[in-house]
């Protein structure tokens, strides 16, 4: 079975007797606890049949000036599709989590701006791996055993003993730099600015100031012809210019094969920014009204902005997510939750559509952090699920 | 904690006497740290009051020993988050289970030394480890590679 739990997509979970085997503990939690706080349709708190709460979300947003759609990056793609197109309808705001999670990554890597590969090539090729501000322990737990680190490759057949070079860039010495002994190097970083200027430096022939590290790095990745950099939130939230880690790819690939893939986000993030990416050319904060993609259009800003009237959240939990004065705000607005839980946000929301947990209940296509598109194996095929929900509200509208 | 033969000499009564049929109390410690002996065959410990303090430090001193496994393994599942770290080290897994823990899946051998059940580690094998039996070698793999201090072993 595929595990829908996070973006490494974990392919060898099994269950038997009641046991569930290879999935790490969040993993476990999805199979063990998928029947726990599930929700039931309701409109305006009241218990209601799925069909009517349906027509009621259809209703609402026919009503609505500005309407946004919200979340989607645990459901499937052929959703997420739908999604986008309830929204070119509506003429109204699409945006997921990814606005203030790895997006940007995403669409640098889309756009070709940074070259990438697939986890399964890190895992028989890659020499050097480095994890920038990502501290999968907590975000991807299978990430270093399942692809990168620890597991022997064609090219790499003694693994983490001798052919991987593990090196940490993070603020602190999380779980993730503990593991950093043998072949490994930490790195402590007050500015990643600084450290993407010693790389550059460093390639030139430069002093910089974390000249002795990085001399380390680019000696190791000299070595190997694939090397690979996982940036995480912390690459993202430490730099204020992305281009500048672009130069800094591209530098580096001058004296070494390096390439890039984003690591931390939920199951089917990536799905939703592919899908979208096709469709208008953006992966994330779009506006079918203004047909771009900016700042002001990310689903956190439209709430704090009081832009829109109306928002159709699926599968996120945008109350007990983000922080109190935006999600205070969807109290004002009318909100459609389509959750198979029972979230803080179905609680507060005019219509509640209960769906199927993806992965578990309901089949269809996730993309894995690397962009690899798997197939899920659900449990059971549940009826009513997120495709079944949007294709109704598409056909209502 | 770590365990060593030295806290557990210190607390016995130094006699050498012998009742233990060990020839000093020295060796009778690192006979019990191996799980050879057992705290109960120092007959003075138990029989003399003055040692009562003592004995009742060394039982509890002693306790991680009965939680241990046979290679002097302990599992925190409380801490452990099913990374798998320690499935995908393990050298007996990769000799064995070269298509699936070797390179990163779960285990595919129906006897591996340790397995992730329920989103924590299991011992499922312990005679397999290279630290069992009379030929051991002294491998900490797992350990090293615990992100979580989940995996620890009796001598630390």
């Amino acid at each position: 079975m595929i595990c829908p739990g996070c973006s490494c997509l974990c392919d060898d979970v099994y269950i038997k007797d009641g046991r569930v085997f290879n999935a790490c503990r969040r993993g476990r939690e999805i199979f063990a606890k998928y029947s726990e706080n599930r929700t039931v349709a309701k409109v305006d708190g009241k218990e209601v049949d799925v069909d009517i709460a349906i027509e009621k979300a259809v209703e609402i947003l026919k009503d609505a000036k500005n309407p946004a759609i919200y979340g989607l990056d645990t459901t499937v793609v052929e959703a997420q599709k739908l999604a986008i197109d309830v929204a070119e309808k509506l003429n109204g705001y699409i945006d997921d989590n990814s606005s203030f999670c790895l997006g940007e990554l995403v669409e640098a890597v889309l756009k070709g701006e940074l070259p990438t590969t697939t986890l399964d090539e890190v895992r028989d090729n890659a020499y050097v791996l480095v994890y920038w501000g990502t501290n999968p322990y907590h975000s991807l737990s299978r990430h270093l055993s399942k692809y990168t680190y620890y597991p022997r490759g064609k090219k790499r057949p003694r693994g983490y003993d001798e052919d991987r070079f593990l090196v940490v860039v993070d603020v602190r010495r999380s779980e993730t730099a503990v593991l950093a002994k043998k072949n490994a190097r930490f790195i402590r970083v007050d500015d990643d600015a600084e450290l993407v200027d010693s790389f550059v430096k460093v390639v030139e022939g430069k002093a910089a100031k974390y000249a002795k590290d990085v001399g380390v790095v680019i000696t190791e990745m000299k070595k190997a012809d694939f090397n690979v950099i996982f940036g995480g939130l912390g690459l993202k939230y430490g730099l204020k210019d992305l281009n500048q880690f672009k130069e800094m790819v591209k530098k580096l690939n001058e004296v070494a094969p390096v390439y890039f893939i984003p690591a931390g986000f939920h199951g089917n993030m990536r799905g939703f920014n592919e899908t979208l990416f096709e469709r208008v050319g953006h992966v994330n904060r779009y506006s079918f009204g203004d047909s771009k993609s900016g700042e002001e259009f990310a689903f956190t800003e439209l709430l704090k902005n009081e832009k829109i009237d109306a928002a159709l959240i699926v599968g996120t939990d945008p109350v007990y997510s983000l922080p109190f004065e935006v999600s205070s705000k969807l109290g004002k607005i009318k909100s459609i939750v389509v959750d198979p839980r029972m979230s803080f946000t179905a609680r507060i929301a005019d219509v509640v559509i209960p769906s199927a947990i993806s992965g578990v209940e309901a089949g269809g296509t996730m993309v894995r952090s690397d962009g690899v598109r798997v197939k899920l194996e659900p449990l059971e095929e549940k009826e009513i699920n997120d495709v079944y929900i949007l294709n109704k509200i598409k056909e209502g509208l | 904690m770590a365990l060593n033969p030295m806290d557990i000499y210190k607390l016995l009564p130094k006699t050498n006497c012998k009742k233990c049929g060990e020839a000093t109390c020295m060796s009778f410690a690192f006979k019990l740290l191996n799980r050879e002996k057992k705290l109960e065959d120092c007959k003075p410990l138990y029989e003399d009051k003055k040692y009562e303090r003592q004995r009742k430090k060394l039982e509890e001193m002693l306790k991680p020993l009965e939680e241990a496994t046979e290679t002097g393994l302990i599992v925190d599942e409380s801490l452990c988050t099913g990374c798998g770290n320690c499935v995908v080290v393990c050298p007996v897994h990769v000799e064995k289970d070269p298509k699936g823990a070797a390179v990163g899946n779960g285990p595919t051998i129906d006897d591996p030394i340790l397995r992730v059940e329920d989103g924590v580690v299991k011992v499922i094998n312990m005679q397999a480890c290279r630290r069992y039996g009379k030929n051991r070698v002294l491998c900490v793999v797992c350990r090293e590679n615990c992100p979580s201090d989940a995996i620890r072993f009796l001598e630390g």
